[in-house]
């Protein structure tokens, strides 16, 4: 039969694969698991354990069918929209990084996948009872919020306390960056003459990357204004540049770039850094990362910019949208609800992770002042939640990925800039760059005919 | 092969005689009627649905700006105009144009001298290197990238480690994280994947040159070099113009490549020194979905596509008086 | 003197001792240096890769091919890499498999070969053998095609998709790539060569026209035949391009879709997404092994006599 067939052996043998494999294909793919009520789509490893633990409560508590997924964000997000806009299927919840809200909200308001939840927010309370500046990252100049925040992430600064006592730093008076700089640079020195310095004072990235955003949030600078428009050329941000430049490349400077995982675990321990940005999650990271300094670490709010001025910052966050197509909303808003609000979920979500929670009516559970020993017994969770409410907003707008990416640039030119000219018409440089960052995105944003205006 | 006349035929009087044509003659072959037009049919139809019209809503695609597939609004010209003072695009064309040219300049002159000596090598021998330089073009572009950025990892990769063991030096070199090493890096993975492809092609033209011209060349008196410049090359003017026209027409569409080698900035590059021509298409119109905008980026690739293979064709008839 | 460069000056050695041997020959022997250098250059990738997905992560970097043979224990050498796989991996749309992207890859490129070799063969056979109005004004129209790139007609292809229905489906990529022009010239040209005399022979003995086509002319072809399907079979298994843009959900996947997403995922355990890749490799290299001469001859016939 072989040699009979007109076109010969291989197109026969490939024709036969063909019908065999679409026949594999329909079998396999023709009848999957019945559709779950709800899907849900965690983007951390950590989320995705906790939610698969916390789900099958409110599975009994509503009598449905619950799925929990995993999946990296990075495949994520270009597929999701693709996936909303060419009118495939999309799971119900999916949880969103932080400043990533533009991506899906830059087309017309009817292209949006995302269901506005505005109106359940205002009806429940949700804008008084949750920290009001974390809704800024998950709203739209027009007023619509697209998704639930699910935490608050204020900033500290973690440090060695046998360091600082050894060192003669007195932590209490730290309250504005300049005393910070003052003692860093008593500290950051050669200490046994072999010629390498032995403690930094802080530890930062030399390339700016999220320190300076964080920095920069904390001055009261942002990227683009509550009315969507370009906001970091400015002289905030100019100040924010010019200090970053001198602690990390100036001749006195006082940071270190003690990277990630090992060598950042290495840098701890051996004391080469005394003190580290800690919003609440990477407070966890240092414990679970660092276990042999359990103890000797504590924590204290950021020296504000001007006397009296923010205490803390913030760093990253998630949010959870509910997909517009879903077809039981009202059930895709308690299990937000339930993942990022009940009580209980909260509590093992803070003890699990040292995240505290975005409520404010939660913050009288106990769990919160219990004392953590890692950190010299302090009841860090206590010491977040009176900071959380001055967390600074950070507005978002479909610009805001290459805003990020041309503000990285314009400071990658000002490290070139500063260590070949140093103080000598810094200013001016700076400005050169922020504007011309700032063109590039008004480019963008003249051409973008959808990016909804403030009312 | 065996002649219809004689194959086994059931009672001959029930088979219907064509009317038309008396036993013996030659049918012409105007009276086929509507056979070809049926055998054409799904090709006319596929294209017409799925060439043509994309074709034609192309060209109008590039005047709107849109959000995805279903929305889109009218700007004129803004997307050329907005092409043209995109620093990242011109950086995207720079790219593109330096490597087309390095496929030309480098990749060719590799393929010939490869497909010369391996044009004087014995049959089973021949036949064997062939197999083996041609293989890596068996493997699709993204596979490749995907291996050679293993490859050109700092310290452990293979290509470092070769150099290391060789020279001495080259153990610590960042290929991919270097802007100025981005494209020699991509040079370098596009010979593995190329040379052995067009060698096969110059090997082909080789094996039909007229062997008497070549003699009778030698026989006056010229030199093995002369034999191959003023005899052998210009009987390969076909295929190297062929192989040419289709290196350039491929550099300037070169995607997958860059994008799996580059992949942890998604086929951009440090400060977008890998960023290609198609991959500019790529993100602006499904990363980003404005359709519109990557219409303009292809008709842009298409008219300099177009442009360069009509100077390529010009030069081969000028180099053939 | 680490072996690389031993291997290197031994070989040079030997090299220079035949040319001092046979000063004639000196051209023969640097013929095949430099043909060994070419094969060796182009092999150690594979060959780098073969080693790489035995590998034991532990041991990945270490040893720049295998560990010698002292060393060998399912401590150093094992199947982790194809272990972790084939594992099933959550996802979206449920626990996903890497056979279920094999699956996909395989019918997608073999039901597009199938039906481009069908259709373009019937349509290249109208060209070759058949005069009919139009038919100069269509091959100029074929030939002014190919020289649209594809990327150009993406993006409305796209959208057609997309209002088709037919996104995110195997269909919507097989559909609009049934048929191509470059195939059927290929056809048209190998069509060309089979002798009008055999047609018309089969015409009075009743043949009807499509018969003909079946019967006499495809078997005639079959070399091209058998080169376009391995052409059209490579197109379609390595493509990523435009699968990457129709597909959206990640159970309709084809290889080349999950390898360039296991890149990523497989920053600290390279060995996974390199199995997957030799994986990858294995089919098109079969089927060439299979078909290499008529592929070859299939290839160039384009080139060499046009």
């Amino acid at each position: 039969m072989v040699e009979k067939f007109p076109y010969g052996k291989a197109p026969f043998w490939l024709l036969a694969i063909a019908l065999a494999s679409v026949a594999g294909r329909w079998l396999v793919m023709g009848h999957g698991d019945a559709r779950a009520d709800l899907l849900i789509v965690a983007n951390s490893p950590s989320h995705f354990e906790a939610y698969k633990n916390a789900v099958p409560r409110f599975e009994r508590k509503h009598g449905v069918h619950v799925e929990v997924q995993f999946a990296h964000w990075t495949a994520l997000q270009s597929r999701l929209e693709s996936a909303m806009l060419a009118g495939a299927d999309v799971p119900d919840l999916v949880e969103l990084l932080e400043g990533s809200l533009g991506f899906f909200t830059r087309g017309p308001r009817e292209d949006v996948g995302l269901l506005d939840l505005a109106d359940r927010v205002e009806a429940e309370g949700f804008d008084r009872r949750l920290v009001a500046s974390r809704l800024s990252s998950w709203s739209t100049v027009d007023g619509r919020i697209y998704a639930l925040p699910n935490d608050v992430h204020p900033v500290m600064l973690a440090y060695r306390r046998d360091l600082v006592a050894q060192l003669g730093i007195d932590v209490t008076k730290l309250d504005t960056w300049d005393a910070f700089v003052e003692a860093g640079r008593r500290v950051t020195r050669d200490v046994d003459g072999d010629g390498v310095v032995d403690h930094y004072m802080i530890d930062l990235p030399y390339d700016g990357n999220w320190a300076l955003t964080s920095l920069l949030l904390q001055h009261g600078g942002q990227l683009f204004d509550r009315a969507g428009n370009i906001a970091f050329n400015s002289d905030i941000t100019t100040e924010v540049f010019a200090w970053y430049l001198r602690q990390t490349h100036g001749p006195r400077k006082i940071a270190y770039d003690a990277g990630w995982g090992q060598a950042l675990g290495k840098a701890m321990v051996d004391g080469l850094v005394v003190f580290y940005w800690a919003p609440d999650w990477r407070s966890r990271f240092f414990a679970d990362e660092v276990p042999s300094l359990a103890g000797h670490m504590a924590l204290m709010p950021l020296p504000a910019w001007d006397k009296g001025g923010r205490r803390t910052s913030v760093w990253g966050g998630t949010g959870l949208m509910i997909s517009r197509r879903t077809p039981r909303p009202d059930l895709a808003w308690e299990l937000a609800k339930f993942l990022y609000f009940d009580p209980t979920e909260m509590g093992k979500r803070f003890e699990a992770t040292n995240i505290i929670p975005v409520l404010r009516d939660a913050w009288t559970m106990p769990e919160l002042d219990a004392p953590n020993p890692y950190y010299s017994n302090e009841p860090i969770g206590r010491m977040y939640a009176d900071l959380a409410p001055d967390v600074p907003p950070s507005y978002v707008s479909p610009l805001t990925a290459v805003a990020g990416t041309e503000l990285d640039e314009a400071f990658s030119r000002c490290v070139s800039y500063y260590e070949r000219f140093g103080e000598e018409g810094l200013t001016d440089a700076i400005h050169r760059e922020l504007s011309r960052a700032e063109a590039y995105v008004q480019r963008l944003a003249e051409r973008a005919n959808w990016m909804a205006r403030a009312p | 092969m065996s002649s219809p006349l004689s194959a086994p035929s059931a009672a001959p009087a029930s088979r219907p005689r064509p009317s038309r044509a008396p036993a013996g003659v030659r049918v012409r072959p105007q009276e086929r009627g509507w056979a070809p037009y049926a055998f054409l049919s799904p090709y006319l139809l596929l294209t017409s649905v799925f060439f043509f019209v994309p074709f034609l809503d192309a060209i109008g695609l590039a005047f709107f700006e849109t959000n995805g597939p279903r929305t889109r609004v009218f700007v004129g010209l803004a997307n050329f105009h907005f092409l043209f003072t995109d620093s990242t695009f011109y950086r995207a064309l720079w790219n593109t144009t330096v490597f087309a040219c390095a496929s030309v300049f480098v990749q060719l002159p590799l393929s010939m001298g490869l497909a010369i000596l391996l044009n004087s090598s014995k049959g089973r021998l021949r036949g064997m290197l062939r197999l083996v330089l041609f293989s890596p073009n068996l493997v699709g572009q993204i596979f490749v990238g995907i291996l050679f950025s293993t490859l050109f990892t700092p310290r452990y990769g293979l290509i470092n480690r070769a150099f290391h063991a060789l020279f001495g030096w080259g153990l610590e070199v960042w290929w991919l994280s270097n802007p100025w090493l981005v494209m020699p890096a991509l040079v370098l993975t596009s010979l593995w994947v190329w040379v052995g492809f067009n060698m096969v092609y110059f090997l082909a033209a080789l094996q039909g040159v007229d062997r008497s011209l070549e003699e009778a060349a030698r026989i006056d008196g010229a030199s093995e070099w002369q034999v191959f410049r003023f005899v052998t090359l210009p009987s390969m003017r076909h295929v190297t113009v062929f192989v040419v026209v289709t290196s350039v027409i491929g550099s300037y569409q070169l995607f997958e490549l860059p994008l799996a080698l580059l992949h942890s900035t998604e086929g951009a590059g440090p400060e977008n020194s890998g960023l290609t021509l198609i991959t500019y298409l790529n993100n602006v119109a499904f990363h980003l979905g404005d359709l519109g905008l990557g219409s303009a980026v292809g008709w842009i690739a298409a008219l300099i596509i177009f442009f360069v293979s009509m100077i390529q064709i010009r030069v081969s008839r000028v180099l053939e008086d | 003197m680490n072996p690389t460069r031993l291997v290197v000056f031994a070989a040079l050695a030997v090299f220079a001792a035949l040319c001092a041997r046979s000063p004639g020959r000196t051209l023969i022997y640097l013929r095949f240096l430099l043909l060994g250098l070419a094969a060796t250059v182009v092999l150690a990738p594979f060959a780098w890769l073969l080693a790489a997905i035995f590998k034991d992560r532990t041991v990945f970097d270490e040893y720049l091919f295998l560990p010698p043979p002292a060393e060998w224990s399912s401590r150093t050498l094992n199947l982790d890499n194809f272990r972790e796989l084939f594992r099933g991996r959550p996802s979206v749309h449920g626990t996903a498999y890497f056979w279920q992207y094999v699956l996909n890859s395989t019918a997608y490129a073999t039901v597009s070969t199938v039906l481009n070799l069908f259709f373009c063969s019937l349509a290249g056979f109208a060209l070759a053998k058949y005069d009919f109005r139009g038919k100069a004004a269509l091959l100029v129209l074929m030939l002014g095609s190919m020289t649209i790139p594809s990327a150009l007609l993406l993006p409305p292809l796209y959208n057609m998709v997309v209002d088709l229905g037919m996104v995110d489906s195997l269909t919507g990529l097989i559909v609009p790539g049934m048929v191509s022009a470059y195939g059927i010239f290929l056809f048209r040209q190998a069509c060309m060569s089979v002798p009008d005399e055999m047609l018309d022979a089969g015409r009075i003995d009743g043949c009807s026209e499509i018969a003909i086509y079946f019967r006499l002319v495809m078997p005639l072809v079959r070399p091209m035949a058998a080169a376009f399907c391995l052409m059209t079979f490579l197109g379609t298994w390595n493509s990523f391009f435009t699968p990457n843009v129709f597909l959206q959900t990640q159970k309709n996947f084809t290889l080349p879709i999950v390898l360039y997403m296991y890149v990523n995922d497989y920053q600290s355990n390279y060995g996974v997404f390199l199995a997957g890749t030799a994986l990858a490799m294995l089919p098109p290299m079969v089927l060439f092994l299979a078909l290499e001469k008529e592929f070859i001859s299939g290839l160039t016939s384009g080139a060499v006599k046009g």
